[in-house]
C-alpha cells in the first residue's frame, strides 16, 4: 500500500528571560545611560597601554588589568556596509548602515550604527569622521547610541528623540 | 600519531528543506550511504563496527533541540560508545573532520563515524512568512550579544565587512570579481546531482540580483540548506584488516582562531585564521604554502559569500595578495587557467556552498568528502582529471569567520609524489 506522504507542522518556539548581568563591563553601561560617556580601557602594564573599546577590565594581550578610561565622541570609520536583506528581529529597520568606528583614542574598533540622512555606501565608507548622537531616553545598552558623518551631527541632535554627548 | 584514511563517504542531497525528515533521519540517511561506500570499496562493515562518532552539528535553535547530538546517538544505534559534538559556526565541519582525525590518529578508535549534520528551516518568521529571516536570526545569535547583536550584525554583514576591507586595501575584489565565482560556482553545481542551487547563469545577471548587504547581492550568497555528511575514518592498521582497495589518507589537519571582534584586528581586510590553518596544515602534509597551487589537484572552499572565495584564493597561497580577483577574472574562458573547472587549479567542482547550499554542519564534511571523491575518480559526472593526487578541503565561519580549518588528502600516488 503506497500513501502519498504528508508531513505534520507545528507552530513553536524557544523562549528564555534573562537579567542578565554585563559583570566587569557594567560601568561602560552604567557611564552610557546615566552620563552619555563612552568608556573604553587602558592596559595598566606601560610596555602594552592598549586602549580597548569595546572596554575589557583585562587586558588579552598582556593578562594586566586596564582602568577605565573617557574616549573621545568622534571618530573615524574603519570599514562598513549598508544592510539590505536581514534577520527577523531588524528586518522592519532595512535599510540601514553599520560599521567598525575607531574612536579617537582607542587601538581598537567599535560595531555600531552609522545613520545617515544620505545613507549610500559614499557618504559613510572607510576614513569618514564620524560623532556619537545618544537617545533621550536611555536604558544602558548599545542602542542608546549610534554614530552619523561630522557634517549631520547638528541635524541629528536637533531631533526630538535624541541629543548630543559630553 | 596513526596515519587515518578516509574509507567510507556518504553526503545526502542538499536541499532548501526536507519535510518528510527531521535532522536525525537525514544523519541516519548519510550513515547509510557512507557504510555502502565503505563496503563497495572491501570494508565489510555495519554501524556495530564503528567505535566513536564525533558531531558537527552547529546550531541548536535550527534542530529545535539543544544536544541534538545525543538524539542522533540514539537514532544510529551508537548507544554506549563515545559521542562528541564540535560546535565552530560554518567551519563546523572542518573542525568535525579534525577531531574524527585526533579520535584515530590517537589510537582512541580505529573506526570512527565523522558526520555533520543540520536542518535550518523549520524557522520560520512571522512577519513575512517566509523562513530566512528567522534562519539569519537564529545565526545571528552567534554574534557577541552584548556588543554586536544588538547592532543588526548577521552573517552577510560580518563577511562583507571584511571583503569591503580587502577592497580599501587592494582595489579588490570588485563587484565583477565576485560575480566571476557566483558563474563559476552555480555552475559547477550543473554536474552535481545533490547540489541545491544549479544554474547556468551570467556576470550580468549576478549584478543585476537584489542587494542583500553592500556590495553583496542575492547572487553572491549561498544559501541556507539542510543536509547530512558523514565520513567514516580508519586507521591504517584498519585499511589493512578490511582490505580497502581506494582509502584517502588524511595527510594533514589544521585550524586556527582568529579574533572573533573584527575591530579587534589589525588588518580587517584578511583572516589570518586561513593562513595559520592552511600554513600548518600543507606543511604536516609536507607540502609548501607558497607552491600549493602546483602540489594539487582541485580545493574545496568555504565559499558562504562569492568575495570571500576570492580572498580564500590569497589566504590559502594560490596567489599574493591582492591578486585574488585579476585570477578568476583574466582565466575566464581560458581552459587551463585560474580557478576554473578546467583551470589550473580548480576550486569547488561540486559547486561549493554557492553550488551545492549551506548545510552548516554537514557543509565542511560533504566539502572533504568531495574532495575525496575526487581523489578516488568516483566524483561522478563532475570528476575533474587528478594527476597530482591530492586535494584540500576549507572550512571558516563563526563570528567575524573567526574559525577556520584546513583539511589535505591524498590517495596512495599522491602520497608518493613530491
Amino acid at each position: 500500500m503506497s500513501e502519498e506522504f504528508q508531513a505534520h507542522e507545528i507552530r513553536d518556539r524557544i523562549k528564555i528571560d534573562y537579567k542578565y548581568t554585563f559583570g566587569g563591563q557594567s560601568r561602560f553601561f552604567i557611564e552610557l545611560m546615566k552620563n552619555k560617556k563612552l568608556l573604553g580601557t587602558k592596559c595598566t602594564k606601560k610596555s602594552c597601554g592598549k586602549a580597548w573599546m569595546p572596554p575589557r577590565i583585562n587586558c588579552s594581550e598582556c593578562y594586566s588589568p586596564a582602568d577605565w578610561i573617557e574616549m573621545k565622541q568622534t571618530g573615524t570609520i574603519e570599514v562598513s556596509t549598508i544592510v539590505w536583506y536581514t534577520t527577523s528581529a531588524f528586518i522592519k529597520a532595512i535599510p540601514y548602515g553599520i560599521g567598525f568606528i575607531k574612536l579617537d583614542g582607542a587601538d581598537t574598533a567599535l560595531l555600531q550604527g552609522i545613520f545617515s540622512e544620505n545613507l549610500v555606501p559614499s557618504k559613510i565608507k572607510k576614513g569618514k569622521r564620524v560623532k556619537a548622537v545618544f537617545s533621550k531616553e536611555r536604558e544602558g545598552k548599545m542602542t542608546d547610541f549610534f554614530f552619523v558623518p561630522e557634517d549631520e551631527y547638528e541635524n541629528w541632535i536637533s531631533k526630538a528623540e535624541f541629543e548630543g554627548g559630553v | 600519531m596513526r596515519k587515518v584514511a578516509i574509507i567510507g563517504i556518504g553526503i545526502t542531497p542538499f536541499r532548501a528543506r526536507y519535510l518528510d525528515k527531521t535532522y536525525f533521519e537525514l544523519a541516519f540517511d548519510a550513515t547509510k550511504l557512507a557504510l555502502e561506500d565503505a563496503n563497495k570499496i572491501g570494508a565489510e562493515i555495519t554501524h556495530k563496527d564503528l567505535e566513536s562518532t564525533v558531531y558537527g552539528i552547529y546550531n541548536e535553535l535550527f534542530e529545535r533541540q539543544f544536544m541534538p547530538d545525543i538524539f542522533t546517538n540514539s537514532y544510529l544505534g551508537m548507544n554506549n560508545k563515545p559521542g562528541t559534538r564540535v560546535a565552530t559556526g560554518g567551519a563546523t565541519g572542518g573542525y568535525t573532520v579534525r577531531m574524527a582525525y585526533a579520535e584515530v590518529a590517537s589510537g582512541l578508535s580505529d573506526l570512527c563515524l565523522c558526520i555533520g549534520l543540520e536542518k535550518c528551516n523549520d524557522c520560520y518568521d512571522e512577519q513575512t512568512g517566509t523562513t530566512t529571516p528567522e534562519v539569519l536570526n537564529a545565526i545571528a545569535y552567534s554574534a557577541d550579544m552584548t556588543y554586536e547583536y544588538p547592532m543588526g550584525m548577521m552573517a552577510a554583514s560580518s563577511y562583507v565587512s571584511m571583503v569591503n576591507a580587502h577592497f580599501e586595501e587592494f582595489g579588490n575584489p570588485t563587484e565583477e570579481h565576485m560575480a566571476y565565482v557566483s558563474v563559476k560556482n552555480h555552475g559547477n553545481a550543473i554536474l552535481n546531482p545533490k547540489a541545491q542551487s544549479p544554474m547556468k547563469i551570467t556576470v550580468e545577471d549576478v549584478m543585476n540580483s537584489r542587494i542583500i548587504c553592500y556590495p553583496f547581492k542575492m547572487l553572491d550568497c549561498c544559501l541556507y540548506s539542510e543536509a547530512s555528511a558523514a565520513l567514516i575514518l580508519a586507521s591504517e592498521e584498519k585499511v589493512k584488516e578490511l582490505g580497502i582497495e581506494k582509502p584517502i589518507w588524511i595527510t594533514g589537519v589544521a585550524a586556527a582562531n582568529t579574533d572573533c571582534f573584527i575591530g579587534n584586528r589589525e588588518d580587517m581586510g584578511r583572516l589570518y585564521s586561513n593562513i595559520y590553518a592552511a600554513k600548518a596544515a600543507y606543511k604536516m602534509a609536507g607540502l609548501n604554502y607558497d607552491k600549493i597551487k602546483q602540489q594539487i589537484d582541485l580545493a574545496e572552499l568555504h565559499d558562504a559569500f562569492s568575495g570571500q572565495e576570492v580572498i580564500s584564493y590569497e589566504e590559502l597561497g594560490f596567489v599574493p595578495f591582492g591578486e585574488g580577483g585579476p585570477w578568476i577574472e583574466k582565466s575566464f574562458e581560458k581552459p587551463g587557467e585560474g580557478p576554473w573547472i578546467d583551470g589550473e587549479l580548480p576550486c569547488c567542482p561540486c559547486g561549493g556552498l554557492i553550488g551545492c547550499g549551506h548545510a552548516v554542519g554537514a557543509t565542511g564534511i560533504m566539502s572533504t568528502g568531495e574532495a575525496a571523491l575526487q581523489l578516488r575518480g568516483d566524483a561522478g559526472k563532475h570528476q575533474i582529471a587528478i594527476e597530482k593526487g591530492r586535494s584540500i578541503a576549507h572550512s571558516i565561519g563563526g563570528p567575524g569567520a573567526a574559525y577556520a580549518a584546513v583539511i589535505v588528502m591524498a590517495n596512495e600516488e599522491g602520497l608518493k609524489k613530491p
